[in-house]
């Protein structure tokens, strides 16, 4: 089977265009409310980040479970990977932004504070901005193996390029589980930084894998629409279903754990997250984040019929996108901006970093076979029915 | 009637040739389920959506039954919370869900397949629990002719027919 993918023209103008309102609302920004126009610039990086790792976790997980039904859909995933290397680029320029998102970067805080003081072997500026660095430098090295091994499967065959992506995708996603988990609790956590959370960076992990799947789905829906990846049928449908129906219970399940405890305990230490949070707008979002993530997704997910039709289907992903950012939304603007603003710079940055992310899928798609050709699992991948 | 067959592909072609003559199968025994034999016998089972009911009943009668007792019947204040504290309500809820709609599925299951503890076994061939796929007809039925469907089922690959 050849499948080139052929990037629209009005694509790739629609996203270079998006790219610039992002750089111009972000420009914009930084010269009338610094601290709002960073809390968005880290908003979104951690988000589209987290749809990469994402991917890249799905990807290691078919391997893994040596899955024949994702053979035919691995160029998407992979396709999303690839966005990491222009992640590190923007997150190596966050680093001007760290002083007006993180307390603890600030000296007299460190000197005033106890607490801050005692976590600052672990949060200060060096040491944050090294593991940053590592931790895209693991991503990336592994991602791109994991690719170039991919492609030469295509030209070469044989079942050793298999067996040698099995055994990367076991060493990936222990680098993967373990790194993103420090990632969301530097990223995310420490800008609460009196907040005690245990299960934080859990959450953050399945919210990255939950609507990393969420996106998967959905670029294979819009391209088989588009008359690619013919080999698509509802049983896959189903199967994608399942990955986000799975996650979002348990999102819903650690979420739900994480208000309860600390609701139930009542230490100041834990209850500081959520007493800024449970007035005004951000209450609304508390709840607005559990239907949009676990309620929806739960519910017209369920029927064996939904499950399989994309009319269902497509407004639940749009949904789950929209749900993303309000939980990256209700963690980082009640800690940095401190109120709820929303207007057009946070749209016009979304857009930005929406374009720039489609711009790096679509660039990668067109790269390769969209449909890999020597995967040992291909035929299986076709004929899937269940 | 009952047809042995040593494998999936035989009794599928068997499966679709008796269906093409009209005739009803009565059962199909195999060692693993086969979608294909699932959709073509054409029952269609209510098992979820009874499912889904139970886990409705059993998450409302739950959080209700600790309702009554923690606001209406008996309220105490524990630990400074209010009476109906219903984020620690669920925790008991989830857990009870899934014990009712486990212990309803089974019972509701047991009684639309006639299945009760001490019941004998009806073994139609002893293959039939190892790795044989079997199919049952039944030969009361209008229209069956022995020797004819004995001939199809043989054609077809199977390795035993008996009656």
């Amino acid at each position: 089977m050849e499948e080139k993918f052929i990037i629209p023209q009005k694509f790739r103008l629609l996203t270079i265009i998006f790219i610039a309102v992002g750089v111009i609302s972000f420009v914009v920004g930084l010269l009338t409310d610094p601290t709002r126009a960073w809390a968005n610039y880290l908003l979104n990086n951690f988000y589209f980040v987290s749809l990469a790792i994402g991917a890249t976790f799905f990807i290691c997980l078919q391997y893994i479970t040596q899955s024949g039904w994702s053979a035919g859909f691995k160029r998407i995933p992979e396709a999303m990977t690839a966005y990491l290397p222009f992640a590190a680029v923007l997150f190596i320029i966050l680093f001007f932004g760290i002083h007006s998102l993180y307390e603890w970067s600030h000296p007299d805080a460190v000197s005033t504070d106890n607490l801050i003081q005692h976590k600052s072997p672990f949060l200060n500026v060096p040491f944050f901005i090294g593991r940053v660095v590592v931790f895209f430098a693991l991503w990336i090295l592994m991602t791109q193996m994991m690719r170039r091994i991919s492609l030469r499967e295509d030209l070469e065959g044989g079942m050793n390029h298999f067996v040698r992506l099995e055994f990367l995708s076991r060493v990936t996603i222990f680098i993967v589980a373990i790194s993103f988990i420090f990632f969301a609790i530097d990223m995310i956590l420490s800008l609460e930084v009196h907040w005690f959370s245990t299960v934080f960076a859990a959450k953050a992990f399945v919210a990255a894998f939950l609507h990393g799947a969420a996106v998967i789905t959905l670029i294979v829906i819009i391209l088989n629409k588009m008359g690619y990846l013919k080999l698509m049928n509802r049983s896959h449908l189903h199967d994608f279903t399942r990955y986000m129906f799975m996650l979002a219970i348990v999102w819903g399940y650690l979420n739900f754990v994480q208000f309860m405890l600390i609701w139930y305990g009542n230490i100041p230490e834990e209850t500081v997250f959520f007493v800024h949070r449970m007035h005004g707008v951000f209450e609304v979002l508390f709840f607005a984040n559990i239907v949009l993530n676990w309620g929806i997704p739960f519910l017209f997910l369920m029927p064996r019929f939904s499950s399989r039709s994309r009319m269902v289907m497509i407004p639940v992903i749009l949904l789950l996108i929209v749900g993303q950012y309000t939980e990256l939304y209700f963690e980082i603007w009640p800690a940095t901006v401190g109120e709820a603003k929303f207007g057009l710079m946070e749209i016009g940055m979304y857009l930005g970093f929406i374009g720039l992310f489609s711009f790096v899928v679509v660039t990668y798609l067109a790269k390769a076979n969209l449909v890999p050709k020597n995967h040992p699992f291909l035929q299986e991948s076709i004929h899937h029915h269940f | 009637m009952v047809g042995v067959f040593d494998n999936e592909f035989d009794l599928i072609k068997a499966f679709d040739q008796v269906k093409a003559k009209g005739l009803k199968i009565d059962e199909v025994y195999t060692p693993y389920p086969i979608h294909y034999i699932l959709e073509g016998m054409g029952k269609k089972t209510h098992m979820t959506h009874a499912a889904f009911f139970f886990g409705v009943f059993g998450a409302l009668s739950v959080l209700g039954f600790m309702f009554y007792a923690s606001v209406i019947s008996w309220p105490l204040v524990f630990g400074g919370k209010p009476f109906n504290a219903f984020p620690s309500f669920m925790v008991v809820t989830i857990v009870a869900t899934i014990l009712v709609v486990t212990i309803m599925t089974l019972f509701t299951f047991s009684i639309r397949a006639k299945i009760f503890p001490g019941k004998t076994a009806k073994i139609v061939r002893p293959e039939a629990t190892d790795d044989k796929f079997v199919l049952v007809l039944k030969s009361d039925e209008p229209g069956f002719d022995k020797a004819e469907i004995e001939k199809l089922l043989k054609n077809n690959g199977a390795s035993d027919v008996s009656f």
